[in-house]
């Protein structure tokens, strides 16, 4: 008997740990309160049933309850979409993004959008940095065709507007667009679909 | 093949409605999750896999819906009860009034098919 309950606390144990494994990277007391109340629904659920023969198994309570790693995604998309909405980094965002865009439509127009903002903002910024190094080759240049923006081989004809100025503006224009579209993105992210549970184990 | 389909459709199915559940659980009052989990399995058919009820809940608690309070109790572990906040009693009213008018409609839509089944 004594038996018996060891080996369903090790069962127990072993499926706990399983699950905290799966919720790394959440905040600590996060991950302690979920796995008490994951804890407390499996004793309570084995104690159900008046008696000895009526209860349920540990291992059929556990099959109910679903993979460590069924559950441990759910939390885990959770806090990273939960995550990279208050944050500002653009790396963490553009991850979020692009595992949204696997999902749905919109997602994936989200990413192009947000993918095409962080281009143009670095490459305005290159352009800046360049500047010094090839002087003839990066600028403004207006001729009867039209504009010409950014780093040209050969030098383009037409009267150049903004000479050193373009490092300045580069900089200042560049990280405003990616500020913007970090901002713009972390506001996306609001329209990521709730992470519903699997309900049904479609085998 | 075709069974798959439907069974992936009712998946679908399933997964939209539960957070409905969830809220319209809570309306009489405060419960733990295990309640919460035997309330849905009594009175629909909407939770197969009770482990991912968990982090919906915490959803609904991150989005202000619900709150969560530990109590310790004589089962030997605490339990954290659930009930629903003011933000959630109210979007609970307002899901609870969609949800039936989008049912009477897709009701008197299938209708038809409903009498021709049973002749």
């Amino acid at each position: 008997m004594s038996d018996h309950i060891g080996q369903a606390q090790g069962q127990i144990d072993f499926y706990l740990a399983a699950l905290r494994k799966q919720l790394a990277g959440l905040p600590a007391k996060d991950v302690e309160e979920i796995l008490l109340e994951l804890r407390g629904h499996i004793v309570e659920r084995a104690a159900e049933g008046d008696s000895d023969q009526n209860r349920t198994s540990v291992e059929q309570i556990l099959r109910q309850l679903g993979t460590p790693e069924q559950i441990g995604s759910l939390y885990r998309t959770d806090a990273m979409v939960a995550h990279a909405r208050a944050s500002l980094s653009p790396a963490l965002i553009i991850r979020t993004t692009i595992r949204w865009a696997t999902k749905t439509v919109l997602g994936f127009v989200a990413f192009l959008v947000g993918a095409l903002g962080y281009a143009l903002g670095a490459s305005l910024i290159v352009c800046a940095i360049l500047k010094p190094f090839f002087p003839e080759n990066i600028g403004l240049w207006i001729n009867p065709h039209g504009m010409v923006l950014g780093a040209q081989m050969p030098k383009p004809h037409g009267h150049e507007l903004l000479g050193w100025w373009i490092i300045a503006y580069g900089l200042a224009l560049g990280m405003a667009f990616i500020f913007g579209t970090t901002v713009f993105l972390r506001w996306m992210l609001r329209f990521v679909p709730r992470a519903s549970p699997r309900v049904a184990s479609i085998v | 093949m075709a069974e798959n389909g439907l069974e992936n459709w009712e998946a679908q199915i399933r997964k939209g409605w539960l957070d409905v559940a969830i809220l319209a659980a809570l309306w009489k009052g405060r419960l733990y999750g295990l309640e919460i989990i035997r309330e849905l399995e009594s009175r629909s058919d909407l939770v197969l896999t009770e482990g991912t009820v968990y982090p919906l809940l915490a959803r609904l608690r991150k989005d202000g819906l619900i709150e969560g309070k530990w109590e310790e109790s004589d089962s030997g572990h605490p339990r954290r009860y659930y009930k629903l906040t003011a933000a959630g009693r109210s979007r609970a009213q307002a899901l609870a009034k969609q949800s039936h008018e989008f049912l009477l409609k897709i009701d008197a839509l299938i209708q038809p098919l409903l009498k021709e089944q049973m002749r």
